[in-house]
């Protein structure tokens, strides 16, 4: 074989982060744009449908990855799924249409409590399997250092029993696919005072996406105060009145240690019914961007919950919460307009 | 007799006016019911079917058969709505025909599907026949497939089902006799016919059900022309998910 030899190609132009803010919301500084460097491997898609049995190529040179099958004796990589091909570098996979969630090291999931056992409990977070939730993952009550007592796994149910609902993140995965959770900070932990959605089964770039911010609060119109949105990955919302942390900001560190069983208590606050209101004004329209197809994620919440007070400010009359088809698609042309 | 055969000859039509070749009309739609995992509607002539699927999701620890805790579990529920047919019939919980079917259809997915990724866990088909006019276990499978695609399990290949059958009777015993495909109830009555699935494009079957006597000679006949009607099924609902999926790609962009 004759050898060749290339012509030197230009240096590669470095990559230049956008500009973006320095720091986010709460407090954390933004890593990229300290030095440069260069994009991520992005996984590219491309928008064609792929169905079932379709083969999508014969090349050898391809990895197959989620949703496609190799058959034997042959190096066609067929695809299992209806959805659109993903590249990454030399890997080929299928993102389905509609699936159900498949846990991922730290995504940020809302779930319930099915089940309880002597030293842990067990989560529905919309996966095909129940995710597990030991007594050694979450934070007791007197303090983050404290060692896991005889006396903790007899009052197991006093921390979490049968239905209630809580935010944790996914800290590892199993061999079969379910996943093990932790609530080892402030930011986790059990949820009250508020409305649970579900929008999971949802997939192709709609329903609830991977973003930066999950959890954000939101100061909504016509007196409703604060209101906090958890968008679980897994497709389970949370929409609840904000609470202020006791104890202020400054004692960031005593906070850990003041885990107090309040922080168990299943007690509702007081909810006002302007609150109340603004609460259902926001699943209505996250209930509107999903029957849409579109992506539930911060952004799109909040444009489209300024167009629902915006729509809902036209009308004459008294202020309704309810988003009516009507009014349903008068915010679809606001999104549209944005 | 409700098939006349001497029409037939004359004209090569059958009582709908089809020829020995063509499948009704074939329409479905897949996520037709938002709560659940996946779900299907389909008509094929008369015949209409809806299908839910939910799951994988954690088996019950009590009451599960099943050894198997590496791979899910496909169970099949199939009811059958007192109005479907042409008279009102009672159908008991274990009515051995429907218990069949379901057999069929569970075993049919068990191998087509990648069970092996949900360990420890079940799928559910929950099936309903609205309106029966011949074909029943033919577009029951069609609807799970639709179904399954839709809840976004992974499976082989579509498995795509259609009847054959022969123009005449086990006891005329005529060799000659032409095959046919897609039966309507009023055929299957009388004439001998199969119910053949087959995986996708390709020409490996994957359920092959007959109920009825018919000489071994015109076996290979109706096959064949059932496994053809099998690829024109797998076109149509091929389309189905296609359009689908367009429209969902569609609502995404804004």
């Amino acid at each position: 074989m004759a050898i060749t030899i290339l012509a030197p190609a230009p240096a590669i132009i470095p990559y230049q982060a956008e500009s973006s803010p320095d720091d986010s919301d709460d407090g954390g500084v933004d890593l990229q744009g300290d030095v440069s460097m260069r994009p991520a491997k992005r996984a590219r898609h491309s928008r064609e449908i792929i169905t079932p049995g379709e083969i999508i190529t014969d090349d050898a040179q391809w990895m197959r990855g989620h949703g496609t099958y190799v058959a034997a004796s042959s190096s066609e990589i067929i695809a299992t799924v209806a959805g659109t091909v993903q590249k990454t570098n030399k890997l080929l996979s299928v993102r389905p249409l509609r699936a159900r969630y498949t846990p991922e090291i730290g995504d940020l999931v809302v779930g319930r409590i099915i089940e309880v056992q002597s030293k842990r409990w067990r989560v529905d977070v919309g996966a095909p399997v129940l995710a597990n939730l030991p007594l050694s993952a979450i934070n007791l009550p007197g303090g983050i250092l404290r060692r896991r007592t005889e006396t903790d796994e007899l009052q197991i149910r006093t921390f979490f029993s049968e239905g209630d609902l809580l935010v944790a993140e996914v800290q590892a995965l199993y061999q079969d696919g379910s996943a093990s959770l932790h609530t080892r900070s402030l930011k986790y932990g059990k949820l009250r005072n508020g409305v649970f959605m579900s929008v999971s089964g949802v997939g192709g770039g709609g329903g609830v996406v991977r973003a930066r911010r999950q959890v954000w609060t939101i100061d909504t119109a016509h007196g409703g105060g604060k209101v906090d949105v958890i968008l679980g990955v897994n497709g389970y919302i949370w929409i609840s009145k904000h609470v202020e942390v006791t104890g202020g900001e400054a004692a960031i560190t005593r906070i850990e240690e003041s885990v107090s069983s309040t922080v168990y208590s299943s007690q509702n606050d007081a909810i006002e019914r302007e609150t109340r209101r603004e609460m259902a004004r926001i699943g209505g329209v996250i209930q509107l961007l999903v029957t849409e197809g579109l992506r539930v994620d911060e952004d799109m919440v909040m444009k489209g919950y300024e167009a629902a007070v915006e729509v809902d400010n036209l009308n004459t009359g008294e202020s309704n919460a309810y988003l009516s088809v009507e009014k349903g698609q008068e915010v679809l042309k606001l999104l549209r307009g944005i | 007799m409700p098939l006349d055969t001497s029409s037939y000859s004359l004209a090569l039509l059958r009582l709908d006016g089809r020829r020995w070749n063509e499948l009704r009309r074939l329409t479905a739609q897949i996520s037709t019911q938002a709560s659940a995992d996946g779900s299907s509607y389909l008509e094929m002539g008369n015949t209409k079917v809806i299908c839910t699927v939910s799951g994988p999701s954690e088996q019950k620890a009590a009451g599960s058969d099943r050894g198997e805790r590496d791979k899910a579990g496909v169970r099949v529920e199939i009811s059958v709505a007192g109005f479907s047919g042409v008279e009102r019939k009672r159908r008991g919980r274990n009515d051995k025909r429907i218990n069949e079917m379901a057999t069929t259809i569970s075993s049919a997915f068990q191998t087509n599907l990648f069970t092996n990724l949900f360990p420890h866990s079940t799928i559910t088909l929950s099936l309903h026949l609205l309106s029966s006019d011949g074909s029943v276990l033919a577009a029951l499978l069609n609807a799970s497939t639709l179904a399954l695609i839709d809840a976004g399990i992974p499976m082989k290949d579509y498995i795509c089902a259609c009847t054959a059958g022969s123009t005449s009777s086990y006891s005329s015993n005529d060799e000659s006799a032409d095959p046919l495909l897609d039966l309507n109830a009023q055929e299957e009555l009388e004439l001998p016919f199969l119910t053949v699935a087959t995986l996708g494009g390709s020409d490996s079957v994957s359920v092959l059900v007959m109920e009825t006597k018919v000489q071994v000679g015109r076996l290979e006949g109706m096959l064949a022309v059932g496994v053809d009607g099998c690829k024109q099924v797998r076109e149509v609902l091929d389309e189905v998910v296609r359009e689908r999926g367009s429209r969902i790609l569609e609502g995404t962009k804004l």
